[in-house]
């Protein structure tokens, strides 16, 4: 194998000059040694560094290194290379390229030597990275990126969503629907609807309006007559003033005292001397005494119940007469038919269904166990109707008219006739005109007698105040009984449950919270007592927002908001109504002609 | 005392830093909102605004250090503003809040701010400590004049490898081309340097001249000794000279590289917290501009 080794020398000024040698053999070695082909005197190269072969006449070359450490074959560092010519081995500051075998041999080498900027920019470019710069890390690329995809998912597809209301409806409920934009949780019955955000939002930039909240809440009632109070700020006051959503699942109430007492702390100013209401702002501090109803009835017999403050000693006026310390005082019981009773609170006075008041009293159910309406000794068993005036009048004629047609009636006043007893079927039991007369004119008499017996003496007057009307024209005797109002609504304004107060839990003071807590029945001897317990006993419990020591209670505790019979009227009437001109006094010119 | 971001202008920043905390810290306190505080009463939105306005000054931190001519404030100045205003962020941002936190964009954009504040606090640690242990591990050198040697300690071994012997030449040979000093970012990182390998190669070279000799755990300890036995019982003086010549050219280009691939460490981990401190910046930018944007949308 004839080998062309041509040397390329390069002189100054870029010029070249080339020397050529002839190598036999198979093989073409390289390295640092004498003995090798091509001398390589450079400490980077060993002794025996690489061999060449020529294979497939010239066109290929076998490289292989004689050391693990390789050999630099095109740019790479390899231990073993098949390639065509072209192909460049570098060893310490040389190249050899094996080229195209020129005519005459059979594989040829050109060996030059690499200049030293070259090498400098093969180690620089062989260099790792050696800052975190160089190894391609980036801050700008990925800034961008994490912008853009966070305004993407943050912003524009919610807003998408909003706007678009296909790319709504399949995105809802997924975080890139607007619920993303959620504050806070909702309501619990407003989750109903709440992943679709236009029920309430419908416009963006502007809070939610009343006009939705009236979609679903449409009886609504005011909280102030709205002719009275059309000019009052209050019809500026919208639902989401009071009523804030995404604050949890139970957070839609809110129970501060600011937004109450901001008007109503000053509440005639803020009404322009409208309302006549007191000013309150806290409970425990600023807040008038309370007014009951009392019972009243006007000049046509109505029941108007009067709104009286409980600043005075009030006097009630039930139409009854009734001391709560003889029916609740007997140490050892009160005598009825049944045998000694021992009457309690709770003997009457039941919560109703819920638990807020009390059940009505009602003397059939209550009181006419001991309080018998008999009327005749002679007839122990026999009691006349409760409350109907008439129907007793009416049943007491009847009963003596019927005792004295039938006879043997026992006493001794009553004439033959009536007191005869009269055998059924016999001859003698046939009466005549006469008797009959005499019978029933008997009857009447006695009638009137125990009628007045019941009224005046002995039952009605017990309890009620009874007015003798004149006599009818048949000679009847007639009665009025004043009405009576027993068990009523009280607090008018505020709402009190019993069902919280019945608990019997121990006072601060001593002694446990029981009905006289705060009723003084035991002490009442006449009903014309007000029961009803004052301000001032809540306060031995209650203070207002705040309060330490003592219960805190808002204002919503125990008052509504919307409470009147009327229907809310949107902020946007009330507006239109207030800015209404008031209508034209001035008629139309109707000037008549002369 | 050495002047660092924390304490330039006598802390002044930390002053006002405290004083922004306390000023929310109490109005936080005396405030009573309708309802729960949240960032909707009248201090939230103020605790907001101040929050949104610091986020988007202490970006342009980037912006003015970049900027050689500014003589609005000193860069010093800044960035000793940055580290302790973005560090009040977490306060104002939480009062701002009213500690109300759910699954939505709003609390997303706190928790990014939260990664950004934190890889801030990783970067003053930083910052404050491993310049000090680059100068001590540099040793008075810089990095160029210590991988300058490590070229010419190269050359040196291969001289007095080869005066000892063409295996240990090529070992030699092998190890200072595999040698590289850096890497990616990982390599970087963990001060990568496999100087070590050249020297286990070393021993395993001086070994194959002792096939009797107990195979012994590779160590680079173990290779000085196998080293001074094969030093003790070569005849020839001049290969025992190469060879410890050799030895102690390979032991200061593992300790050159060692405290190469440290400086390397030290200042990639010097740089690292910027990769994510400043992308995820511009992520709570973008996830800030939805916040606010969907309050007043949904107002």
């Amino acid at each position: 194998m004839k080998w062309l080794i041509r040397r390329v020398i390069k002189k100054g000024k870029g010029t070249l000059q080339y020397e050529e040698d002839i190598h036999y053999g198979e093989e073409l070695d390289i390295g640092r040694g004498a003995d090798q082909a091509i001398l390589v005197t450079d400490l980077r190269v060993a002794l025996e560094h690489v061999r060449v072969r020529a294979i497939s006449g010239g066109k290929k070359y076998r490289i292989e290194s004689r050391i693990a450490a390789g050999v630099r074959i095109n740019g790479h560092i390899e231990q073993t290379a098949t390639v065509g010519t072209g192909a460049y081995l570098e060893l310490g500051s040389l190249r050899v390229t094996l080229i195209e075998p020129p005519a005459g041999y059979e594989a040829a080498v050109e060996v030059a030597p690499v200049d030293k900027s070259e090498q400098a920019a093969r180690v620089e470019a062989e260099r790792l990275p050696n800052t975190l710069l160089e190894t391609g890390l980036s801050k700008r690329r990925p800034s961008w990126l994490l912008f853009a995809f966070f305004l993407l998912i943050g912003l524009i597809i919610p807003l998408l969503t909003h706007y678009v209301p296909s790319v709504g409806k399949t995105m809802r409920g997924t975080p890139l629907s607007t619920t993303a934009w959620e504050t806070g949780e909702l309501a619990a019955p407003h989750h109903y609807f709440g992943q679709d955000c236009t029920q309430c939002h419908e416009n963006g930039f502007v809070s939610a309006k009343d006009e939705q909240c009236l979609t679903c809440h449409e009886r609504t009632q005011a909280h102030a007559d709205p002719k009275i109070y059309a000019n009052f700020e209050l019809a500026d006051a919208d639902c989401a003033y009071c009523h804030r959503d995404h604050n949890g699942v139970d957070g839609l109430i809110l129970t501060n005292q600011s937004l109450c007492s901001d008007c109503h702390a000053d509440i005639k100013h803020r009404t322009n001397n409208v309302s006549k209401l007191a000013n309150v702002s806290d409970f425990g501090t600023d807040h008038p005494q309370f007014s009951v109803n009392l019972p009243a009835w006007n000049a046509a017999g109505e029941f108007v119940p009067t709104r009286v403050s409980m600043d005075t000693k009030l006097v009630e006026n039930s139409g009854l007469k009734y001391p709560h310390d003889k029916h609740l005082g007997a140490v050892d019981g009160l005598n009825s038919p049944r045998g000694k009773q021992i009457l309690t609170c709770d003997s009457c006075h039941k919560p109703e269904v819920g638990g807020a008041g009390m059940a009505a009293i009602d003397f059939e159910t209550h009181c006419q166990d001991c309080h018998r309406l008999t009327f005749d000794s002679l007839a122990g068993d026999r009691q006349v109707r409760h409350a109907n005036v008439p129907e007793v009048l009416a049943q007491l004629q009847e009963y003596y008219a019927k005792r004295a047609l039938d006879g043997d009636y026992e006493e001794a006043a009553a004439p033959s006739v009536v007191r005869r007893r009269r055998i059924p079927g016999a001859a003698a039991a046939a009466i005549s005109a006469d008797e009959k007369r005499v019978a029933l004119d008997w009857a009447r008499g006695k009638a009137n007698l125990v009628t007045r017996t019941l009224f005046e003496g002995k039952a009605c007057v017990v309890c009620h105040t009874v007015q003798a009307l004149p006599a009818s024209d048949e000679g009847m005797l007639r009665y009025a009984v004043k009405p009576v109002r027993v068990a009523g609504v009280w607090y008018a304004k505020s709402e009190f449950t019993h069902a919280q107060h019945q608990s019997g839990s121990t006072l601060q003071g001593g002694g446990t919270l029981d009905c006289g807590s705060c009723h003084a029945a035991d002490r009442s001897t006449t009903s014309a007592n007000v029961l009803i317990p004052d301000i001032a006993n809540c306060k031995s419990c209650h203070a207002g927002e705040g309060a330490k020591g003592l219960l805190a209670s808002t204002c919503i505790d125990c008052h509504g908001f919307h409470q009147t019979p009327f229907p809310l009227k949107l902020r946007t009437e009330a507006r239109a109504n207030k800015s209404a001109p008031p209508a034209a006094a001035v008629t139309p010119n109707t000037k008549a002609a002369p | 005392m050495h002047d660092t971001m924390l304490n330039y202008g006598r802390y002044r920043y930390l002053w006002i830093m405290l004083l922004l905390l306390l000023g929310s810290l109490v109005a936080y306190i005396w405030h009573f909102p309708i309802g729960r505080p949240n960032g909707g009463s009248w201090l939230g939105y103020t605790l907001g605004t101040v929050g949104a306005i610091l986020i988007v000054w202490l970006m342009l931190l980037g912006i003015r250090k970049r900027r050689y001519a500014s003589r609005v404030g000193s860069v010093r100045g800044w960035t000793s503003a940055h580290v302790y205003l973005g560090t009040s962020l977490i306060l104002v941002t939480l009062l701002h809040s009213g500690f109300q936190f759910g699954w939505n964009i709003h609390t997303l954009c706190f928790v990014l701010m939260l990664m950004v504040v934190f890889s801030g606090f990783f970067g003053v640690f930083a910052y404050l400590r491993y310049p000090a242990l680059m100068t001590t591990n540099r040793q008075n050198t810089t990095r160029d004049q210590m991988m300058e040697e490590i070229t010419e300690l190269d050359k040196s071994a291969l001289t007095l490898a080869d005066q000892v012997d063409r295996s240990i030449h090529d070992v030699v040979l092998r190890s200072v081309q595999r040698t590289k000093l850096g890497g990616n970012f990982w390599a970087q990182l963990t001060a990568k340097d496999r100087s070590g390998e050249a020297v286990l190669k070393l021993r395993q070279a001086v070994m194959s001249h002792k096939p009797n000799q107990p195979e012994k755990k590779a160590s680079g300890g173990q290779t000085l000794v196998m080293m001074v036995d094969f030093i003790g019982q070569t005849a020839n003086d001049q290969q025992a000279e190469s060879l410890r010549r050799l030895l102690d050219v390979m032991c200061r280009k593992q300790s050159l590289s060692t405290r190469v691939a440290r400086d390397i460490q030290l200042s990639a981990l010097m740089e690292i917290w910027l990769f994510i401190h400043v992308p995820l910046s511009f992520g709570l930018l973008a996830t800030l501009i939805a916040h606010v944007f969907s309050v007043f949308f949904y107002w």
